[in-house]
C-alpha cells in the first residue's frame, strides 16, 4: 500500500515537472535540459526554510521558492530569445552542469554530495501532515492544481497565442503580439511548476541530494514529455506515470542493483531515439 | 638573516606556478581545440547540433583502453580508435540523422534524438566497462621531462604535437583537397551543391565520419593523463561548443584559437577559484559572448 502511495506521489510530482518541461520544449519550442536544475533550486530552497533555526511554515517557504524559480527560469530562458535556438542548447547544458556543481560543492548551503537529510514533513495552515497518505494527497492535490492551471491557460487566448508562436513566430509578431512577452510568461509558468514540484519532492522524501537534480534527471524529464507526447495535457500526465513505472518493471527482472541506474538511463536514451524516429508526437501528443 | 631571500623565493614560486598553469592551459586547450574543430565541421555542414559527439569522444578512449589492456601496441590502438569512431560516425549519420531528415524531422526532434543517442552510448560504456574511472595501463605515460623547472609528462607533449598536427591537417584538408572543397561547398549552400551534383547527403556521411575520426585523437590522448569515465564527454564538448561559438561558427582557426584561450582562462582561474567551479568560468565566458558578440570573433559574413 505504501509502495503504491509513494508511486502515486512521485508520479504526481513528475507530472508537474512534465508540464513544466512541456511548456518550454513543446509549447515555446526551445530545447531544455535544465528543468531538473530549476526543480532542484525549488527543493533546496523549501528544505532550507523548513530546516532553518526558526522554521517557516510550508506554504510561505514554497512561495519564496516559486518566486526564485520564476526569476531563475526567466533568466535562463532570456538568452534563447536573444540568440538562435542552437546556442540555447549550450545555455541549457551549461546551466544544468553549473547547478550540479553548486548543489555538490556549496556544502554550507546544500549539504554537498551527501545531501540534506531530515527535512520535516509539510504543514498546511498550522496542521502538521504526518502519514504517507496525507503527504500523497497533498502531492496529488498539487498535481490537480497545476493541471487545471495548464488547462485553463491553454484554452485561453494566451494559450492559443503560445501555440501560434510555435507554428509561425513571424506571423504572430506581424499580428502585433509581443512574442517576447509570451515566451517569458511561459518560462515563468514553467519555473513556478518546477518550484512546486521541488517543494513537494523535498518534503515527501524528507531527503534530497544532487543526484536527483542532475543532467540525467533532466533527460528523464525530457523522456517523460517525449513518451507522453508534447504540447498536450494528457501527454504530460501519461508520460510520467508510464516512465516511472519502468524501474519497477526492471526490478522484476533480475538485474543487479549496481547496474539498475545504468540500465534505466540506457532505456530512457533508447526511448528518446525510438520516439523521435517513429512517433515524434508521442503517445498522446501533437507533432513536435 | 632577514634579507629579501624569502620574498624572492616566493616570487619565483608563484612565477613557476603561473608558467605551469599556462602550459597546462595550452595542453588542454589543444586537445579541446580538436574537439571544437571536429564539432564545428559537423555543425557548419549538416546544421545538426551533434550532442552525441560527446559519446563518440568517450568511445574512442574505451576502445584504445580495451586494446592496450590486451597488449596491442599503443600506436595501433590509437589508429584503431580513430577508425572505429569514423565508422561509428558514418553509421550515426546514415542510420539516425539521414533517416530523421527523410521523415521531415524538425530541428528540435533531431536534437532530442542526438541527446538520446548520447545517453545510450554513455550507459552502454558504463554497463560494459564500469561507471568508475579507469586508468590506462601504460608505464611511459606518466614519465616526465623537465624543461626549465616545468615538468611535462610524455602524454602531454604527445597531446600537443598530435593535436596541432590534426588542426593543421584539417585546415589543409578543407582548402586543398577535392573532398574538402566539396564539403565547404555543401556547407555554404546545400541546395546549390545538390543541383550541381555534389550530393550533399553523401558529403554529410563523409563529414560526420571524418569529424568522428578526428575527435578520437583527443578522446584517446586526454584520458591517458586523466583516466576514463563514461560520462566524461559532456563537459569537454560543452566547452568546445562554447569555443566554436565564441570563435565564430564556420571558422576552424577561430574555434581552435578560442579553445586555447578558454583553457588558459580556466587554468589561470585556479589561482583564485577552486577547480570544481571551472564550469562556472567557462559558462561566464559564454554569457559574456552572448551579451556582447553573439556572432563570435572570427565569424564569416553571413
Amino acid at each position: 500500500m505504501d509502495f503504491l502511495l509513494s508511486y502515486l506521489a512521485l508520479a504526481s510530482i513528475y507530472v508537474m515537472l512534465g508540464l513544466s518541461t512541456n511548456l518550454l520544449v513543446g509549447i515555446v519550442g526551445i530545447f531544455s535540459v535544465s528543468q531538473a536544475a530549476v526543480f532542484g533550486v525549488g527543493a533546496y530552497i523549501v528544505a532550507h526554510f523548513l530546516m532553518a533555526a526558526d522554521p517557516m511554515p510550508f506554504l510561505p517557504a514554497l512561495a519564496i521558492a516559486i518566486l526564485c524559480c520564476i526569476s531563475l527560469n526567466i533568466l535562463i530562458t532570456l538568452p534563447s530569445l536573444r540568440v538562435s535556438g542552437d546556442y540555447f542548447v549550450v545555455t541549457s547544458f551549461g546551466i544544468q552542469l553549473l547547478a550540479t556543481a553548486v548543489f555538490t560543492n556549496w556544502t554550507a548551503g546544500t549539504g554537498g554530495a551527501s545531501g540534506m537529510p531530515g527535512i520535516p514533513p509539510p504543514d498546511l495552515f498550522g496542521v502538521q501532515l504526518q502519514s504517507t497518505l496525507q503527504l500523497t494527497l497533498l502531492c496529488v492535490a498539487g498535481m490537480v492544481l497545476t493541471c487545471l492551471c495548464f488547462w485553463l491557460i491553454m484554452r485561453a487566448p494566451f494559450g492559443r497565442m503560445l501555440r501560434a508562436i510555435r507554428e509561425d513566430e513571424r506571423a504572430v509578431a506581424a499580428a502585433g503580439k509581443s512574442v517576447l512577452r509570451a515566451k517569458v510568461s511561459a518560462a515563468a509558468l514553467a519555473g513556478a511548476f518546477a518550484a512546486v514540484a521541488g517543494g513537494l519532492y523535498a518534503t515527501f522524501l524528507s531527503f534530497i541530494d544532487p543526484s536527483s537534480f542532475d543532467l540525467d534527471a533532466s533527460i528523464l524529464l525530457l523522456t517523460m514529455v517525449v513518451v507522453g507526447g508534447a504540447r498536450t495535457l494528457a501527454g504530460s500526465i501519461v508520460g510520467p506515470f508510464l516512465v516511472l513505472a519502468l524501474p519497477q518493471i526492471l526490478t522484476l527482472l533480475d538485474i543487479p542493483t549496481s547496474f539498475a541506474a545504468t540500465a534505466r538511463q540506457l532505456i530512457y536514451g533508447l526511448l528518446l531515439i525510438a520516439f523521435m524516429l517513429f512517433r515524434p508526437q508521442g503517445l498522446l501528443g501533437e507533432r513536435l | 638573516m632577514e634579507g629579501p631571500g624569502p620574498a624572492i623565493t616566493m616570487g619565483l614560486v608563484t612565477h613557476m606556478i603561473l608558467l605551469q598553469l599556462l602550459i597546462n592551459g595550452l595542453i588542454t586547450g589543444c586537445a579541446l581545440g580538436v574537439v571544437a574543430i571536429s564539432f564545428a565541421l559537423v555543425y557548419a555542414t549538416t546544421r545538426i547540433f551533434h550532442v552525441a559527439h560527446a559519446g563518440v569522444y568517450t568511445v574512442a578512449g574505451y576502445i584504445a583502453w580495451l586494446l592496450v589492456s590486451h597488449a596491442v601496441p599503443d600506436l595501433l590502438a590509437l589508429v584503431a580508435a580513430v577508425l572505429v569512431c569514423a565508422a561509428l560516425g558514418a553509421l550515426i549519420q546514415q542510420l539516425l540523422y539521414a533517416r530523421l531528415e527523410r521523415r521531415g524531422a524538425t530541428h528540435l526532434v533531431v536534437l532530442i534524438a542526438s541527446l538520446g543517442l548520447l545517453a545510450v552510448i554513455q550507459n552502454i560504456l558504463a554497463a560494459v566497462f564500469s561507471p568508475d574511472i579507469l586508468q590506462f595501463p601504460i608505464p611511459w605515460g606518466s614519465r616526465t621531462i623537465a624543461v626549465g623547472g616545468i615538468s611535462l609528462t610524455y602524454t602531454q607533449v604527445l597531446t600537443v604535437a598530435i593535436c596541432i598536427t590534426a588542426y593543421a591537417g584539417v585546415v589543409w584538408f578543407a582548402h586543398f583537397t577535392t573532398l574538402g572543397k566539396r564539403i565547404r561547398a555543401v556547407a555554404s549552400n546545400p541546395f546549390l551543391a545538390g543541383i550541381t551534383r555534389l550530393q550533399p547527403n553523401t558529403v554529410y556521411v563523409y563529414v560526420v565520419a571524418i569529424a568522428s575520426g578526428i575527435v578520437a585523437l583527443p578522446g584517446v590522448l586526454v584520458p591517458l593523463d586523466l583516466g576514463l569515465q563514461p560520462y566524461g564527454g559532456i563537459t569537454p564538448l560543452l566547452t568546445a561548443t562554447i569555443a566554436m561559438i565564441a570563435g565564430g561558427v564556420g571558422s576552424i582557426s577561430g574555434a581552435f584559437l578560442l579553445s586555447i584561450v578558454i583553457a588558459e582562462l580556466q587554468n589561470l582561474s585556479l589561482l583564485v577559484i577552486p577547480g570544481e567551479w571551472s564550469i562556472g568560468i567557462t559558462f561566464f565566458i559564454f554569457v559574456i559572448f552572448m551579451l556582447f558578440r553573439p556572432t563570435g570573433l572570427f565569424s564569416a559574413a553571413r
